[in-house]
């Protein structure tokens, strides 16, 4: 039975979709900043480019949910993991949102309020992640004890 | 190794506890499935409600109730298929049922348990084999069925006195 389970269970599909749900967030982050930072009025095609590069990671982010939600077990251990990728990533894109709004010099305050929205976040599922991996050693310990 | 350790060693992520767990139930919650489904849908079913497991288990909040747990799931999969049948049960009009306890009705023969149980309506079939089959006790089975403990208790009854007459009707005598 386990083999039958063994591609639900897989490295490879679990780091897919903790890696689908961090770009997408990423990328949506990125794009949208630079869609409100743009200085100037900008034409309707450029609009909607940057409209639809948006939902394009939108759809990103959804799928990724989705595996995480409903197709792709994360365990505790995973989960702490994923947790420390996400906050590198939301890090890293707040970095380089702010360095882009910076060079341009405008939207510097709104890349870094979203920036830290999305550090803020990550750090707060990394702390529950810690936590309940903890809770669940020391569950881990007691049982053994005992037997 | 109780059950609840091994949950928890699997909710921690190590794949030899989950394959310890998946080796402890495999037979009885085939045995669950192939006593509520025909063989054919059997297989399907018992791995669709693995998957199920393997998915929802880092999600379980009480490890020591693992049994309750993974029959909830085994009868979600089961209702799913037996939709028409349950819809059907869930007409029928409830007999008033007085509960009783008979030691000697409760006696029934694994053996012949077995062999009836396809012939009795879906609710009392499933009360049977959770009951008789699976060992579990009648809280379990209760919040397994989302019903009261006296429903369960007066399931029992029922299913007892359906299977008695369907044992004595084909010449079974206890």
């Amino acid at each position: 039975m386990i083999e039958r389970l063994a591609p639900a269970l897989s490295r490879r599909s679990r780091i897919g979709a903790v890696a689908a749900l961090v770009a997408g967030t990423a990328g949506t982050v990125f794009v949208s900043t630079l869609w409100w930072s743009e200085p100037g009025p900008l034409p309707g095609s450029t609009h909607l480019a940057f409209a639809l590069f948006t939902v394009f990671c939108l759809v990103w982010v959804g799928y990724g949910g989705w595996l995480l939600t409903h197709r792709v077990p994360l365990f505790a251990t995973d989960q702490v993991i994923a947790a420390w990728i996400g906050l590198a990533a939301s890090l890293a894109t707040t970095a380089l949102v702010a360095a882009v709004a910076v060079q341009r010099g405008t939207g510097t305050g709104v890349a870094l309020a979203v920036g830290g929205l999305f550090v803020a976040a990550a750090l707060a599922l990394a702390v529950r992640a810690h936590a309940r991996r903890a809770a669940l050693l020391r569950r881990m310990r007691d049982l053994t004890g005992r037997e | 190794m109780t059950d609840e350790l091994l949950v928890v060693r699997a909710q921690l992520g190590e794949r030899a506890a989950l394959t310890e767990l998946l080796a402890r139930w495999r037979v009885p919650v085939w045995t669950y499935v192939r006593r509520m489904l025909d063989a054919e849908r059997a297989d399907d079913v018992s791995q669709e409600i693995w998957l199920a497991v393997v998915r929802c288990l880092p999600r379980l909040r009480e490890p020591a109730r693992f049994a309750p747990w993974l029959f909830t799931i085994a009868r979600r999969s089961v209702t799913d298929r037996l939709r028409d049948e349950y819809a059907w049960a869930k007409e029928a009009p409830v007999v008033s049922d007085v509960v009783a306890e008979d030691p000697a009705e409760a006696m029934v023969d694994r053996a012949a348990l077995v062999s009836f149980l396809s012939d009795l309506p879906v609710l009392e079939r499933e009360i049977l084999v959770l009951f008789y089959l699976e060992d579990l006790p009648v809280e379990e089975c209760a919040y397994i069925c989302q019903i009261p403990t006296g429903t369960v208790k007066s399931r029992l009854n029922r299913a007892r006195r359906l299977l008695r007459e369907h044992l004595e009707e084909k010449g079974y005598r206890p």
